[in-house]
């Protein structure tokens, strides 16, 4: 099927099979490998990225279900002048990252979250929700959590 | 793994979507949300040959309350019922209750509650609200229209009385009188896991006295269960710890039919039954203006 | 701006692992697995497969070389000649399946979607045989995994049989059986493999903790000398001890795109690693633990019956470990510990995270509170009589083995005190007069373990290079897969040249950039290949003072070094290491350290509330207090124990696998089954350490990294324990499920 994705703002005409999960587009037409595929059954969370804004795993999701949608990915998190997100920063800061595979699906369960509402960083309860979408098997997650907060509310520190 | 081969449509219309589904000698399935279909394919349990795409279907994405009813549209996401004020009164506090117990934010974003009454999974906790409530399923078909009460509904894991070629359209839950209690309550071994039991609630209290009494219960038997016999066992008698507890053995002893699990024998499936459907009285108890 | 230099790539999508690397003309492998746990293969046919579009071939094991198997693991003694001995392990099935996952055929497509339609047209029978799934249900023999050889695979001892007197006179006598349940690491990433055939050399990159190893095993495998093969570790996503192996997949891989002469990749799929990822732990222990009235530990005996699944090339000899640490932090006089490494129908058996401490850890701490509860002595208390003092180090165990260093009271102390030990005791008692209150209990676990590696495994290869433009490339043969080798290599070696840090460089995990290596593991990266940089280092600084000496006629104790540059100690001007280079060629240094091994320690602490009407348990504190000698960079190994205090709630609470009747693993739901934690199982963790430098270690530095795996669990079951008042800990079997400690309260 001819569809066509929005990525990262840049328009891809694509020829694809209806099977191919939107994931694999994504890494393989796309070459944006920064989506992991960690357990390509929906848990754990690696292929977040935002489909009109909002945070999906992209594992259960078909790229024709796609046709004419916006796509965000970890690669199009910088901001217009390539300066990194705050959430990236946040990251780095709160040593937020081991290994770096899980990462980028936190990042994007984040940047959504963030993008459709800049005080969500101000109520735990809502930051913890979104630490839980996700695994991670290296940091014990308390670092992804502070970095969330000092990524949501610029100056503060959890 | 991915998913096998399969044709995809992607229908305007619920008649154009009907058209679809009514090549009744292939297996062809509807997606919605997917967050269960896709799993199912990846995994190749499934092998669907025709994927009928309704996302594009304008309308069904409706949520609307008519006639002490509210009305849920196929298109509607798991995560609008994350709302308390989503659905009114305390039918809307219930399934807010239920909504965070659904797997969690990126899978609520797609999954429906309809999707999850079309799937009916033993363990899914719209189905045990629908169950509970007697939820009116709304489906179209090569036949045109019906509705099938939840009671008629759930055949056995997995299984329903949809027939071939039909689509769901909607569900109506019956918005539940002021001063209903609810309650909502799973237990589970992880945050990711599904639930090893989980309990739905309404009570409606008079004079210490309950009137009417509705039990849902997600992952007790091979679907989902209503806990009529457990009602039963309320419905005219005082509230307190002693009845809940009662109830719970009712619910646990004749409603349920639990199957042991790893980590769950049958024996310990019953008594988690019993003690949370005692808990989830109380909770909904404490919530029912008297 | 970044605090790690790691951290920049993988924060924007720039991180590359290996499936991401983008080969053109790459195929994808995908291998058909038997859904039988043990049984007679029959009847597999490819042929159907091969007529799939998009499928370039099929392969059963008929059809490949008859030699083609797995070579076993002899570092770090983890199997031997005598345990493999009549059990070949074949890359894909010949005549028997030996656990469910096993590999039967292999189909190679233009990408996975169609190697998978062509996997799903391969034909073949299983004839089930009975299956076993536990050491002690295999140790009899009634079910042989190979016919006419025994299912013990490996047996040992460590230390002196005890006289059964000892026990007989003994106060106090604690028996106990437990269970340490086969747990799946889970990295993020599952196991990688991309073989790259050019010219007449193979590039195999691999997300990989271990690359020359793998470049030996892969070059005896095709009969390569080892320069034909370059072996790159890319970003890893994780490995926590299952990624320095050899597997059946890596070994086909490998054989097809040498017989193709294209590339090829395996990209192993979250619900294939459900069957075939290896499994850590596994042991059915039997433990007696003797005490005089007062407490004094007299005796400690443990007997393992150790799982190692379907076939002993990876972890036959593994517990060891356990054995040899069955001493733990205590001056108990007497320990024997005995091993019995039993094949089962499961996926084999291989180091976890903890690798064996764990298991003498968990042992001996429950076994400990046990004698506090008999002994009616606060379980902190007993500790404190038992504990090797300060001036005992050099300690030679029981078991054999000689910690370096330690003040393991000290440890203990500071978790008691920033646990608020006597508050929660105070809290503990005032529940307990209240009938409306659930039950609360604190653990503890005391823990010394061992890193770096064991003897012969405890080297490492390191280099270093200065540039003419000022540059400094170091090389070591460690492989990170999170640990932040970039970040903590680099500064270790700028601050070593005094240098600045932005002109180091490390490379590591590549084969073609340094001769040998040996990899991380074993907590040994900082312990071991940071030493081995330092030397590094110090050779650098020699060999530059001896050129500045030529270059400008002095004796070599007439040039001195500071701040990266040479300069004639009586004055002049100094010369930096580009200059120097400029002035007098190529600057490389190679060397190869070997430490001695470390003993890091610590003492964990946990609260735990029951509820025991259903059971679960909800983790109310947990204090890890960790000692690993100089700490490199302390938010690196802060990220490491808190993690893997994490991964050790995981085993006390969460993970496990459970067999159906025909010894498949019920995980068909993969992680849904498979519990690993996540945010919302994490209580309040703090992490703090002491520091009791290593003597045997020019750093100071012991290993960091598994400390939560070993200390964490023990702590938790004993909070349980406590709360429950439980006289036999043997009942709550890990990981505690509801309905483990629901029957544990009736």
């Amino acid at each position: 099927m001819k569809i066509t994705l929005t990525v990262n703002d840049e328009v891809h005409p694509l020829e694809v099979e209806p099977r191919r999960v939107l994931a694999d587009v994504l890494r393989e037409d796309c070459r944006l490998t920064g989506t992991h595929l960690g357990c390509e059954h929906g848990v754990c969370g690696a292929c977040t990225v935002l489909v009109d804004g909002r945070a999906v795993r992209s594992c259960l999701m078909l790229a024709v279900q796609c046709d004419g949608r916006s796509v965000r990915t970890v690669e199009g998190l910088r901001g217009p002048g390539g300066e990194p997100h705050p959430l990236q920063r946040a990251f780095s800061a709160e040593h937020a990252l081991q290994c770096g595979f899980c990462t980028p699906g936190f990042l994007m369960v984040a940047a959504g979250a963030l993008a459709a509402d800049p005080t969500i960083g101000e109520d735990p309860d809502r930051v913890r929700a979104l630490v839980e979408s996700n695994i991670c098997r290296c940091t014990g997650y308390e670092p992804i959590r502070r970095a969330i907060v000092r990524g949501s509310c610029p100056g503060s520190v959890a | 793994m991915k998913p096998a081969r399969f044709e995809y449509t992607a229908p305007r219309t619920v008649p154009e979507a009907l058209a679809a589904l009514a090549d009744t000698g292939r297996d062809v399935r509807v997606l919605a949300g997917g967050q269960s279909l896709l799993l199912e394919m990846r995994l190749q349990r499934l092998r669907p040959d025709l994927l009928v795409d309704i996302n594009r279907i304008a309308g069904l994405d409706r949520l609307g309350v008519d006639d002490g009813m509210v009305e849920v549209g196929a298109l509607v996401r798991h995560e609008v019922f994350d709302s308390p004020w989503a659905v009114p009164g305390p039918l809307g506090t219930l399934l807010s209750l239920a909504a965070p117990n659904i797997a969690h934010p990126p899978i609520r974003a797609l999954g429906t509650m309809v999707g999850s009454l079309a799937w009916a999974h033993p363990a899914s906790e719209w189905c045990a609200i629908a169950a509970a409530l007697d939820a009116v399923i709304r489906l179209r078909g090569p036949e045109g229209a019906r509705e099938v009460p939840a009671r008629d509904w759930f055949r056995g894991p997995f299984e329903t009385a949809r027939r071939p070629g039909e689509l769901l359209t909607s569900v109506r839950l019956p918005l539940l009188g002021e001063g209903t209690g609810v309650g909502f309550i799973e237990h589970r071994r992880t945050h990711f896991s599904f639930a090893q039991v989980g309990v739905a609630a309404a009570l409606t209290v008079r004079d210490g006295v309950v009137v009417e009494a509705r039990i849902g219960l997600a992952n007790c038997a091979d679907r989902p269960v209503r806990a009529r016999a457990a009602e039963q066992a309320l419905v005219g008698a005082e509230i307190g710890s002693t009845l809940f507890a009662r109830a719970g053995r009712v619910a646990a002893d004749q409603d349920a039919a639990p199957l042991a699990e790893p980590y769950a024998d049958v024996e310990y499936r019953r008594h988690a039954i019993a003690v949370l459907v005692g808990r989830t009285l109380r909770q909904a108890a404490e919530g029912a203006r008297q | 701006m970044w605090s790690r230099r790691e951290d920049e790539r993988l924060l924007t999508g720039g991180g590359r692992y290996v499936a991401d690397l983008v080969v053109p003309g790459c195929l994808d492998a995908v291998f058909v697995r038997s859904g039988v746990a043990h049984g007679v293969l029959s009847a597999v046919d490819c042929s159907e497969a091969r007529r799939v579009a998009g499928v370039v071939g099929a392969w059963s094991a008929a059809d490949f070389p008859s030699g083609l198997h797995v070579p076993y693991t002899p570092s770090a003694g983890l199997s031997a000649e005598e345990a493999v001995a009549g059990r070949e392990w074949p890359a894909l099935v010949k005549e028997r399946v030996r656990y469910p996952g096993e590999a039967v055929a292999v189909v190679v497509g233009e990408d996975r979607y169609r190697a998978e339609d062509g996997a799903a047209e391969v034909a073949f029978q299983v004839g089930p045989l009975p299956a076993v799934v536990t050491p002690r249900a295999a140790a009899d023999d009634s079910v042989r995994l190979f016919d006419g050889l025994s299912n013990v695979a490996f047996q040992g001892a460590a230390g002196e049989p005890i006289e059964e007197s000892v026990w007989r006179r003994a106060a106090v006598v604690v028996e106990a059986e437990y269970r340490q349940q086969l747990l799946m690491p889970t990295p993020m990433e599952c196991r990688t493999i991309l073989a790259v055939p050019g010219g007449d050399r193979l590039t195999v990159w691999s997300g990989h903790q271990a690359p020359h190893r793998l470049r030996g095993q892969l070059a005896a495998l095709l009969g390569w000398p080892v320069d034909r093969i370059r072996v790159v570790a890319p970003d890893t996503g994780g490995a926590f001890g299952s990624k320095s192996a050899i597997f059946p997949e890596y070994v086909v891989v490998v054989f097809l795109a040498v017989l193709l002469g294209r590339p090829v990749r395996w990209i192993e799929d979250r619900m294939e690693s459900m069957l075939t990822a290896t499994r850590g732990r596994g042991q059915d222990q039997r433990v007696r633990l003797a005490a005089d009235a007062d407490g004094q530990l007299l005796a400690y005996e443990l007997t393992i019956d150790a799982d190692v699944g379907a076939y002993p090339h990876l972890g036959a000899g593994l517990p060891m470990q356990t054995a040899r640490m069955a001493t733990g932090p205590y001056r108990t006089p007497r320990v024997y510990a005995t091993v019995r490494s039993v094949l089962t129908n499961t996926m084999a058996t291989y180091p976890y995270r903890g690798a064996g401490r764990p298991e003498a850890t968990i042992a001996l701490e429950r076994s400990m509170d046990a004698l506090a509860r008999r002994l009616r002595i606060d379980p902190a208390e007993l500790r404190r009589r038992n504990l090797l003092p300060p001036e005992s180090f050099p300690y030679r165990t029981p078991t054999g083995r000689v910690y370096d260093s330690g003040d393991y009271g000290a440890a203990l102390d500071l978790a008691l005190e920033t646990l608020d030990y006597a508050g929660w005791r105070a809290e503990q008692a005032r529940r307990r007069g209240d009938p409306s209150a659930l039950p609360l209990g604190i653990g503890l676990s005391c823990y010394v373990e061992r890193s770096g590696g064991e003897p012969g495994g405890l080297h490492e290869f390191a280099g270093v290079e200065a540039r003419e433009d000022g540059t400094v490339i170091a090389r070591c043969g460690s492989a990170s897969s999170g640990q932040g080798h970039e970040t903590t290599f680099s500064a270790l070696v700028a601050e070593e040249l005094g240098v600045d840090q932005v002109r180091v460089e490390l490379v590591e995990g590549d084969t073609d950039e340094l001769p040998d290596g040996v990899g991380s593991f074993a907590s040994r990266s900082a312990q071991v290949a940071g030493a081995a940089l330092r030397q590094a280092c110090e050779l650098l600084v020699q060999e530059a003072r001896a050129r500045a000496a030529g270059l400008w006629g002095l004796p070599v104790a007439e040039v001195a070094w500071s701040g990266g540059a040479v300069s004639p100690a009586r004055g002049g001007a100094a010369m930096d290491l580009g200059e120097l280079v400029k002035a007098t060629g190529p600057l490389r240094v190679e060397d190869r350290f070997e430490s001695d091994m470390g003993f890091p320690f610590g003492a964990h602490a946990a609260v735990a509330e029951v509820d025991p009407e259903l059971g679960t348990v909800r983790v109310l504190r947990l204090v890890a207090v960790d000692d690993c000698g100089v700490v490199l960079n302390p938010m690196i190994v802060k990220g490491q124990a808190f993690g893997s205090a994490v991964q050790g709630l995981g085993q006390a609470l969460y993970e496990g696998i459970p067999f159906d009747d025909d010894g498949v693993p019920r995980l068909a739901n993969g992680l849904l089954d498979y519990l690993v934690p996540t945010a919302a199982e994490i209580p309040p963790i703090t992490v703090k350490d002491t520091c009791t430098p290593s003597p045997g270690t020019p750093l100071g530095a012991k290993g960091a990294g598994e400390s939560g795996c070993i200390g964490t669990p023990a702590a938790i079951v004993n909070a349980v324990a406590d709360a429950l008042r439980l006289a036999d800990p043997g009942v709550l079997r890990m990981p505690l499920t509801p309905d483990v400690v629901w029957r544990a309260a009736r």
